[in-house]
C-alpha cells in the first residue's frame, strides 16, 4: 500500500487532527451539509416536485442511510447532491455544502458549494472527495471495455503523477481490497457476475480515497447471500478507511443493521429521522411503521402482514396536507388540512414530520404504534409482536 | 427425497434432471463441460398448498421451474400430472399449458409492450378455446380476481403505464385465464417495490387457501418463503439439499447452507455484530464430487469432499442431506442451534 493513495495514516488525522483555522466547528463534523433543498422536473404546469425542503448532515465517518419506495425522491436526492441530475432536473432552492479537506494538509476543510460549483470545481471535487455507487453495475460498466480501463482512466485522470505501472498495481490493489483476483481486470463487464460487478464499482468508488461515497441500492439487484458479502466488506472498508456514506435503499431492516443514522423519505420529503436502533425499536411516523412492517419475519409466529395500503401519491398535483394522509390508518381531519413540519421530539435529537406528535399532543398514540413503543430496544421483542 | 402422500398432487415431479453442455469460453477445440443445473429433484405439487423453493443465483431454481412448465427438456426423469405420466419428449400440449402456468420474475420483460393488456389476457383464451363473445367478460373477471379494480381502468391500458406491481398482477392474471391447476411463480416479488410485495405474496397465499391453487413459489428470500409455505425446499448446485414440511427447516435448520441462507437476511431483530457465517466462505462454487457445498462448508470433513451424502431424515418430514446428521441424534440438535455452536468452535481454534 505504500505506494497508494489511500493512506490510512492520513486518513485518520483527517478525522482526529487538531482544529482547523479556518472552518467552522461544523465543517470539522460534517462532511455534507444539506438545507431546505428542493428539486423540480419540468416547469410550470407540468412541474414535479421530486425533492421538497430536505435538510440533513452526513457526519464523518459514519453512514446516513435514506429510505423510502420507489418514487420517494431518494435517487433523485442524491443524483441533484453530486449534481448528476440531468435536465429536465433542476435544483430549485436550497444547498448543500461539501467540506473538503485538503490534500495535503488534512486538518484544513475548505467549503465547496455543490449547489453553485462551476464544472472545474466538480471536477476536482468529483471522486476524489465524493464518489458514487449506482444500482446496476451492468449498466454503470461499459460493455465493451475490460475492468482494468476503467481503473487506467480515472487515475490516468486525477493521478497525473502515476506511471502506467503503478496505475495497474494500484487497480490490483483495488481489487483486492474487495476481494476479487487482479485477472479480473481483463475481463469485460458481461464475463462477471452481478456481485463481482457490484464490487469492481465499489473498488472504483474509493480508488481516490474519497471522504463520502454514495450508494444508490447497490445490493437490490443481488441475491440475499451476495447482498450479506458486499455489506460486511463495506463495514470493514469503512472501519479501514473511515468514509462517510450516503446509502440509499428501499430495505428498511437493511438500514438498521448498517446505518448509523437514517431518514426515510415519502413523497419528496424526509418525515422521519432517527438513530437506526430507535427507528427500530420505535418507529414513530405511521410510514416508517409500514415499512418495518412490509419485511416478513424471520422469527415469532406466522401472522398475516398487510404492508402499506394504497400508492404514492402524484407529485405532479399539488396536495394540501400531509402526503401521507391517504394511505395512514391514523389520518385526522388536520392531516388533510395542514403539512406537518419535521420536528424534533424527545431529547435524543430524533425527529418526525407528524401530527401524532405535535405538542401539546391532542390524540392519544394509536395502538399499533404505541405497541411498539413499549418494546424494549434490543435483540429481544420487536419482530414478534403479534396482532 | 419426497415425503408427501402422491395421489392428492396435482402435478408430480420424479428424480428431474437437467444437464448442460456447455463450451469453455474462447476454446473451440475443448471439450465440453457438463452443467449440472438440476440433479435429481422429486417434488409433488398439491391442491391448496404452496411450496416454496429457495436458494441463492445459480442454484438451479429456475431451470426447475421451467422443466415443470415444460419449456425446458429435462435430461431425464419423469413429471405426472394428476396422476398420470406425461411424455418428456415432445413438445408442451395445449392441455399441459391449461392446467400449468408460469408466471416470472420480471413483469416487465414478460409482457409484450406494444400490446395492451386486454391482448395479453384474450389471447390466451382465444388460444385455448374460449369464444370470441365471451372472452372480455373473461378477462375482466380475472383481473378481478388479481384485485385490479375496476378492470375497465387496466383493460386498455399498456405495460408502460402500469406500475410493476399492477403489472406482476396482470401478469399473474394471464396465469389463470386459463383456469390452471399449478402455479409456478418464478421469484414473483424481486423485482418490485417493498410495499408492493405483501400485497402479491397475499395474493398467491389467497389463491392457494381460496381456489385451492397447487403454487410452487421460487425465491432467494427466505423470509418471503417463511411467511407462505406449506412446505419447503431449499436448493443448491441443482440438488435438493434439505426439505421440510411447513417452515420447520427455517426455525430449525440443519443444513449449513440453510444456516448461511438464513444468516444472510437482514433482520435487525437478532444479536447485532453475528455473523453466522463469517466462517463460511460465500462465494458460488460447486464440488465435482463429494458434498457440492463442501468447498464452503465451515463443517467439511474428509468424507464430504469425496463422497456426496444421502438424505437423512432428521425429524417428522425434515431431510437434510448433510453427513452432519448420519448420526441422527446428537449432531442434528446441536446443529439446530447455530450460534451457541459456532461460539463453541470459535473457544476451540
Amino acid at each position: 500500500m505504500s505506494a497508494s493513495r489511500i493512506d490510512v495514516g492520513n486518513r485518520l488525522d483527517r478525522r482526529g487532527a487538531s482544529p482547523s483555522r479556518e472552518a467552522t466547528p461544523s465543517a470539522r463534523d460534517f462532511v455534507l451539509e444539506v438545507s431546505d433543498f428542493s428539486v423540480h422536473y419540468g416547469v410550470d404546469a407540468n412541474m414535479v416536485r421530486a425533492v421538497h425542503d430536505v435538510t440533513l448532515n452526513v457526519r464523518r465517518a459514519t453512514v446516513l442511510g435514506v429510505a423510502g419506495e420507489s418514487g420517494s425522491g431518494k435517487s433523485t436526492l442524491v443524483y441533484a447532491l453530486t449534481r448528476l441530475l440531468r435536465p429536465p432536473g433542476v435544483i430549485s432552492g436550497g444547498r448543500a455544502i461539501l467540506n473538503v479537506s485538503s490534500d495535503d494538509d488534512p486538518a484544513r476543510v475548505t467549503p465547496v458549494n455543490l449547489t453553485t460549483a462551476s464544472e472545474r470545481e466538480l471536477r476536482r471535487v468529483r471522486w476524489s472527495h465524493v464518489s458514487i455507487v449506482l444500482q446496476s453495475a451492468l449498466s454503470a460498466l461499459n460493455p465493451v471495455r475490460r475492468i482494468g480501463r476503467e481503473f487506467d482512466e480515472v487515475l490516468r485522470t486525477h493521478r497525473r503523477a502515476m506511471s502506467r505501472r503503478e496505475r495497474r498495481r494500484r487497480a490490483e490493489e483495488l481489487l483486492a481490497l474487495v476481494g476479487l483476483e487482479p485477472d479480473r481486470l481483463n475481463r469485460f463487464p458481461h464475463e462477471l457476475s452481478g456481485g463481482q460487478r457490484q464490487r469492481v464499482m465499489i473498488a472504483l468508488a474509493l480508488a481516490l480515497d474519497p471522504e463520502l461515497v454514495v450508494m444508490d441500492e447497490p445490493t437490490t439487484a443481488l441475491d440475499v447471500v451476495t447482498q450479506r458479502e458486499i455489506i460486511t466488506e463495506l463495514a470493514e472498508l469503512r472501519a479501514r478507511f473511515g468514509f462517510a456514506m450516503i446509502f440509499i435503499t428501499h430495505d428498511l431492516s437493511l438500514l438498521v443493521e448498517l446505518a448509523d443514522e437514517i431518514v426515510v423519505m415519502y413523497a419528496g420529503t424526509i418525515v422521519e429521522r432517527a438513530s437506526a436502533g430507535e427507528l427500530y425499536a420505535a418507529p414513530r411516523h405511521p410510514y416508517t411503521l409500514g415499512l418495518l412492517e412490509s419485511f416478513p419475519p424471520l422469527h415469532g409466529e406466522r401472522r398475516e402482514l398487510t404492508g402499506i395500503a394504497g400508492s404514492p401519491p402524484d407529485l405532479a398535483v399539488e396536495s394540501v396536507g400531509c402526503s401521507f394522509a391517504p394511505r395512514c390508518p391514523f389520518t385526522m381531519d388536520r392531516c388533510r388540512a395542514e403539512t406537518p413540519p419535521l420536528a424534533p421530539i424527545g431529547e435524543t435529537g430524533r425527529s418526525v414530520a407528524c401530527w401524532l406528535h405535535a405538542t401539546p399532543s391532542p390524540v392519544p398514540v394509536p395502538a399499533a404504534l404505541s405497541r411498539r413503543w413499549t418494546a424494549p430496544v434490543g435483540p429481544t421483542a420487536p419482530g414478534v409482536t403479534s396482532r | 427425497m419426497t415425503d408427501v402422500d402422491a395421489p392428492t398432487a396435482r402435478l408430480s415431479a420424479r428424480g428431474l434432471t437437467r444437464h448442460f453442455t456447455t463450451r469453455v469460453p474462447g476454446r473451440i477445440f475443448a471439450a465440453k463441460r457438463v452443467t449440472r443445473a438440476v440433479e435429481d429433484v422429486s417434488l409433488d405439487l398439491v391442491a391448496g398448498r404452496v411450496t416454496a423453493v429457495v436458494g441463492e443465483s445459480g442454484s438451479g431454481k429456475s431451470v426447475l421451474a421451467r422443466m415443470l412448465a415444460r419449456i425446458v427438456t429435462p435430461t431425464s426423469g419423469e413429471l405426472y400430472l394428476e396422476g398420470s405420466a406425461i411424455a418428456l419428449g415432445g413438445r408442451r400440449t395445449l392441455n399441459y399449458a391449461a392446467q400449468v402456468q408460469l408466471v416470472l420474475q420480471d413483469p416487465f420483460a414478460s409482457m409484450n409492450p406494444v400490446h395492451p393488456v386486454r391482448h395479453s389476457l384474450e389471447r390466451p383464451l382465444l388460444i385455448h378455446g374460449a369464444r370470441k363473445s365471451e372472452v372480455d367478460e373473461l378477462a375482466r373477471s380475472v383481473l378481478a380476481r388479481v384485485a385490479l379494480d375496476p378492470p375497465d381502468r387496466f383493460l386498455d391500458r399498456y405495460p408502460h403505464e402500469l406500475s410493476g406491481g399492477q403489472l406482476q398482477r396482470v401478469s399473474i392474471a394471464r396465469a389463470l385465464c386459463v383456469q390452471p391447476s399449478v402455479l409456478l411463480a418464478d421469484e414473483p416479488i424481486s423485482m418490485l417495490d417493498v410495499s408492493v410485495r405483501l400485497g402479491i405474496l397475499n395474493l398467491l397465499k389467497g389463491l392457494a387457501d381460496h381456489e385451492r391453487l397447487a403454487i410452487l413459489y421460487i425465491t432467494h428470500d427466505i423470509a418471503s418463503a417463511r411467511y407462505l409455505a406449506d412446505e419447503t425446499i431449499v436448493m443448491y448446485a441443482g440438488q435438493v439439499v434439505e426439505r421440510s414440511r411447513g417452515t420447520a427447516l427455517i426455525d430449525r435448520p440443519a443444513h449449513p447452507y440453510t444456516q448461511l441462507l438464513i444468516s444472510s437476511v437482514p433482520d435487525p431483530s437478532s444479536r447485532p455484530g453475528v455473523d453466522a457465517s463469517a466462517s463460511a466462505s460465500r462465494s458460488f462454487v460447486r464440488a465435482e464430487v463429494g458434498c457440492a457445498f463442501a468447498p464452503r462448508c465451515p463443517h467439511a470433513t474428509a468424507r464430504c469432499r469425496v463422497e456426496c451424502p444421502p438424505a437423512f431424515a432428521i425429524g417428522d418430514g425434515h431431510l437434510s442431506r448433510c453427513w452432519l446428521h448420519a448420526d441422527q441424534e446428537g449432531v442434528s440438535v446441536d446443529l439446530a442451534t447455530p450460534d451457541r455452536q459456532r461460539e463453541g468452535e470459535a473457544t476451540k481454534t
